[in-house]
């Protein structure tokens, strides 16, 4: 499903070149949860930017459902991120003009596919994880764990092929973020999607098939699921 | 180190403090520029004036006439008033340089040595001789021969009156003071008799100039002196003739100046929008100082320290800016001032301390004014709290009724103000700018009216976008809503303005339909006046399908209350139609007019002299001052100061003066009155030029001038605009920098860059709509203001107004254009930026 190759990611910062990703190459199968842990700075982020193509590798290739990422125009990327690709954040970025419902809908709505059914679909997705009755609220008044829920239908109802979470429980508390994990680990298991997971917590890490650890530049799998 | 922290700041976001900068910068310069423009063109004025009076106390004046030579001989010789010396003056065209007029002066250079330095700096010049011995020659400044390539004993062709004659130059003068230069560089300096025989005015005399002894002779003198003057001549005080001159142009002056301020408020808008965001931007910032032990005082200090930076480098910059646009608006400003009211030649800008301080006050004293409230806010951040965006405006939205009843307070006072007085024009511009500010105190809670229309509309054409577009505008009304109401103004103004000049011109139009009722309209050739030739007047009358014709005598009466415009005139049936009155029944005036000693008055002389039906008024006659009772106030828009008409028959028993200086020309019906003018050219043809203009030329003429006239008018118009755009440009640049984390995610989610655009050019496009739906009803409130107000006021005019619906669309276009070229800056920046970079914070 996923697969990075030789992956190198390089930044300039002044007249020096930090190496953030060096030669890294892993693949992730289909409906699998890996989760990718490494301390601060380790570079999980930039990864993700990497694997959703909003930015690009330095040299090696990306390539998801046999699509090479680094190959594809920004216009293309965008395109295919929007089809294929959830995110899901750890300051959730819920956009704060839209209301909860129409944060939902609105890949939805970029995909042009809001039929009566993905409609239908949203709804239940928001019956079953409580936000129903906050449908027509605007995001700031809703709590960081329910803004986070419905960061998480938005990432997930228009299906896409990869999710992407990055610290998706780094800003709640332990508690709500057991929910929040519990609810998300549910809905991408029944959907059968793929989902590259950053983040510190073990908790979190502990739903992962597989768990990836990063540093040095290096990404190496970790022989047990923590 | 605050002020360290602070300075950082202000260079981290240059590009929000130098539009701050910019905004300031411009409303300070247009201020600055609109007084240099006016101070130049009055001192140039008054310089030449003074130049020219040199050490005149008082003047005696004749009447249409002129004075008798022979009562200055008396005068001095007689009756010992030794400092006198005659003037005879007019002026003259030079027919080689079509655009050069010049006044001709002629003097006795002796006599005139004693009141004037510039004659007595060339007494002793080896022209003299020539100058007073061999017939039309005169002198010229050297400086002046120079532009225009002559040298001592050329000759100058002059036009006077129609006719050509030839001027020998034979001296140069070269004044030592530059001022000197400057008011002699239109001046042709001849002996007296010269000046008398190319004016017609053999045997009489302009005036007479003295210079009457100090205070305490003074009043002995001039009780003689009044009792030698024969009927017919006036003695008025030079300096008083000055600021007479000077206060034609007063109500010009302040106009512009109001203006000039009105681009200053919508710069003070720009600082607060600035200072404003700077303040919510370091919530959190301000929250970890006052943790840290900051006084609330201290962050008081801080942010207006920060306001007192960036008002004293928009100051500075705008001061340096002002002087050059000062440059380029003084030509505009001589040109109406030359158009309207006097000659005069702007050398040198006046560069004021006075103006330049006013201008540098406006601009410091207006930082710290809008910065006053984003500072006070700034110390209501507690150490602990660290307000989200939507608790701001959530804020916001709470104050908005308290904001709505400040605002109808103030309108309430602004129109207590306006209609208070009904003559103060400071006390209308005082209600106006109250009322322009209360107005934008409305554009919040407006734009949340109008966005609440636009959103299903932009959600039904634009899908999501729309809907965010227009929500962002609300979302953000602490932003957009200073954004809006800055654009607001700026466009209300244009609107206003636009409105005002339209409806004027209208007016203008109309009444130049029904008051130019000849055909033809015939006067001396040239601009410098002059009369018509008898025998002229009657081959006009005599020529082949002139049905019947009406003359006209214009003449500049001087008394002490002043200069009186007058008009005799000699009015055939046909003319009577182009009389509207405002006061008096036309069927009870014109038989009065016609045989009683009674005037009509055009409206803004009755303004200005505060006079009626009924009234009288004095005027110096031949036979001394007399009084004419007002039978009449005619609608009239040719002159701001206003005119006195008189029936030919009334003048020519009070004046001895059989002088004509127009003529209308009524041709036979069915006759082509392009025909007759050819005709009548063959005629007349002979030594005095004439000018024949068709009724439409007249009529298209005068309404280039009217178009002249508002041509700085429209430049101001354009640079408040310019502020207002800068302002909205500061304000979506802060909007669309604020937005960077929520475009990034949508661009995460799937925005293309283009989609991007889209979105921000949308959300623009709403501000500049909003603006210009808003500008329109403050646009024609204050276009009533300005017709119904200000312009009575200054000059007494009745407007008709006359709403053009393509100014109102051009508007509402304009704001929108405005707001979407100051969106392409920060939508182009958003559309750039990698959205890894904006997410990187997470």
């Amino acid at each position: 499903m996923l697969a990075l190759e030789k992956l190198r990611k390089t930044f300039h910062e002044g007249n020096t070149d930090h190496v953030v990703l060096s030669d890294v190459s892993a693949k992730v199968n289909a409906g699998e949860i890996v989760a990718l842990v490494g301390k601060s700075g380790s570079g999980k982020s930039t990864l993700l930017n990497l694997v959703s193509g909003i930015d690009l590798p330095t040299a090696g290739d990306i390539r998801i459902a046999n699509v090479s990422i680094p190959a594809l125009t920004e216009q293309q990327r965008t395109l295919f991120r929007r089809k294929n690709i959830g995110f899901i954040f750890q300051f959730f970025n819920l956009i704060p003009t839209l209301t909860v419902e129409e944060n939902v809908l609105l890949p939805l709505e970029l995909n042009r596919c809001l039929t009566p059914e993905k409609r239908h679909d949203a709804d239940r997705l928001l019956d079953e994880t409580g936000i129903s009755a906050q449908r027509y609220s605007y995001p700031d008044t809703l709590s960081g764990g329910e803004q986070q829920r419905v960061a998480i239908i938005r990432a997930l109802v228009h299906e896409p092929r990869l999710l992407l979470a990055d610290e998706p429980t780094g800003n709640l508390d332990s508690e709500t973020g057991r929910h929040v994990m519990d609810m998300l680990q549910r809905l991408v298991r029944r959907h059968g999607m793929t989902v590259l997971l950053v983040t510190h917590s073990d908790q979190v890490a502990a739903i992962a098939d597989r768990v990836f650890q990063i540093g040095d530049g290096q990404v190496r799998e970790s022989a047990t699921v923590i | 180190m605050l002020g360290v922290s602070s300075l950082r700041y202000l260079a981290r976001h240059r590009w929000q403090a130098g539009l701050a900068v910019l905004g300031i910068a411009l409303g300070v310069a247009v201020v600055i520029a609109v007084d240099i423009a006016t101070t130049s063109a009055e001192r140039a004025f008054v310089l030449s004036a003074e130049t020219l009076f040199g050490r005149t106390t008082h003047s005696i004046t004749g009447g249409a006439n002129g004075i008798p030579e022979r009562f200055y001989r008396e005068l001095r010789v007689t009756h010992g008033f030794r400092e006198t010396a005659p003037v005879v003056e007019g002026y003259v065209n030079a027919a080689d340089y079509p655009a050069r007029q010049f006044q001709l002066i002629g003097i006795d250079i002796f006599a005139d040595s004693a009141l004037r330095s510039f004659t007595a700096e060339h007494t002793g010049g080896s022209y003299i001789k020539a100058l007073l011995s061999r017939p039309t020659t005169g002198l010229l400044l050297a400086d002046t021969a120079s532009q225009l390539g002559v040298s001592v004993g050329d000759t100058i062709a002059l036009e006077i009156a129609g006719r050509h004659h030839a001027l020998t130059i034979v001296g140069l003068l070269q004044p030592r003071l530059r001022t000197t230069r400057y008011a002699l560089e239109s001046v042709v300096i001849t002996d007296i008799s010269t000046a008398q025989e190319l004016l017609g005015m053999t045997g009489r005399l302009t005036r007479i100039d003295l210079a009457l002894p100090d205070e305490l002779r003074r009043d002995k003198r001039l009780e003689e002196l009044r009792a030698l003057l024969p009927p017919g001549l006036t003695l008025t005080d030079a300096a008083g003739r000055i600021a007479g001159m000077q206060q034609m142009t007063h109500a010009f002056n302040v106009n512009l100046s109001a203006l000039g301020l009105l681009a200053l408020i919508v710069g003070l808008f720009l600082i607060y929008n600035t200072m404003t965001f700077s303040v919510v931007q370091r919530r959190t910032l301000i929250g970890i100082y006052r943790a840290l032990g900051v006084m609330r005082r201290e962050i008081f200090f801080l942010v207006m320290t920060e306001a007192l930076v960036i008002g004293l480098a928009g100051t500075l910059a705008g001061t340096a800016l002002g002087i050059a646009l000062g440059n380029g608006l003084v030509h505009l400003v001589t040109r109406t001032i030359n158009d309207l009211y006097f000659v005069v030649t702007v050398r040198e800008l006046a560069l004021d301390p006075v103006t330049l301080g006013k201008g540098m006050l406006l601009g410091i004293a207006g930082s710290l004014l809008a910065a006053a409230a984003p500072a006070r806010e700034a110390t209501t951040t507690t150490a602990s709290s660290a307000l989200t965006r939507s608790s701001q405006e959530t804020g916001l939205h709470a104050l908005l009724p308290r904001i709505v009843v400040i605002a109808v307070v103030m309108i309430g006072l602004a129109l207590a103000l306006i209609f208070g007085s009904t003559r103060s024009l400071a006390l209308a511009y005082a209600g106006l700018f109250l009322g322009i500010v209360g107005a934008a105190l409305l554009v919040p809670m407006a734009t949340i009216a109008i966005m609440r229309v636009c959103l299903p509309v932009a959600a039904k054409i634009l899908g999501v976008f729309g809907r965010m577009a227009a929500r962002g505008v609300v979302a953000a009304l602490s932003r957009t809503g200073v954004a809006i109401a800055a654009l607001t103004v700026a466009i209300a103004a244009t609107i206003g303005m636009g409105v005002m000049i339209d409806s004027f011109r209208t007016t203008v139009d109309h009444w130049l339909g029904g008051y130019l009722r000849a055909d033809i309209y015939v006067t001396p050739a040239g601009d410098s006046g002059g009369f018509l030739e008898p025998e002229i007047i009657d081959r006009l009358r005599q020529t082949r399908g002139v049905a019947s014709l009406s003359t006209g005598r214009y003449l500049q009466l001087e008394s002490m209350s002043g200069t009186t415009t007058m008009m005799a005139l000699d009015l055939p049936p046909p003319a009577l139609p182009a009389f509207r009155f405002k006061e008096g029944d036309p069927d009870k005036v014109w038989p009065a007019f016609a045989t009683e000693d009674v005037v009509i008055v055009t409206e803004p002389y009755a303004w200005h002299n505060r006079v009626g039906v009924g009234d009288s008024v004095e005027l110096p006659t031949d036979h001394g001052m007399e009084t004419f009772r007002i039978a009449g106030v005619f609608y009239h828009y040719g002159s701001d100061r206003g005119l006195v008409m008189m029936s030919r028959r009334t003048y020519e028993r009070h004046w001895n003066d059989r002088a004509i200086t127009s003529v209308g020309i009524y041709v036979s019906p069915g006759t082509d009155a392009a025909a007759v003018r050819a005709a009548l050219t063959r005629n007349t043809g002979g030594e005095q030029a004439l000018s024949m203009r068709l009724n439409r030329e007249v009529h298209e003429q005068s309404l280039a001038i009217f178009d002249r006239t508002f041509a700085v008018t429209n430049v101001l118009r354009l640079l408040a605009i310019v502020v207002a755009f800068v302002g909205v440009l500061s304000a979506l640049l802060a909007l669309q920098l604020e937005r960077s984390r929520e475009l990034a995610v949508l661009r995460a989610i799937g925005l293309t860059p283009s989609d991007v655009w889209k979105l921000v050019m949308t959300q623009t496009g709403l501000v500049g709509f909003t603006a210009g739906v808003l500008a329109i009803p403050f646009g024609l409130l204050l276009s009533l203001a300005l017709i119904y107000v200000v312009n009575l006021r200054s000059f007494g005019w009745t407007i008709q107004l006359s709403i053009d619906a393509a100014i109102l669309a051009h508007a509402v276009l304009l704001a929108i254009v405005a707001a979407l070229l100051a969106g392409v800056v920060p939508a182009w920046r958003m559309m750039k930026t990698s959205p890894a970079m904006a997410l990187r914070n997470d």
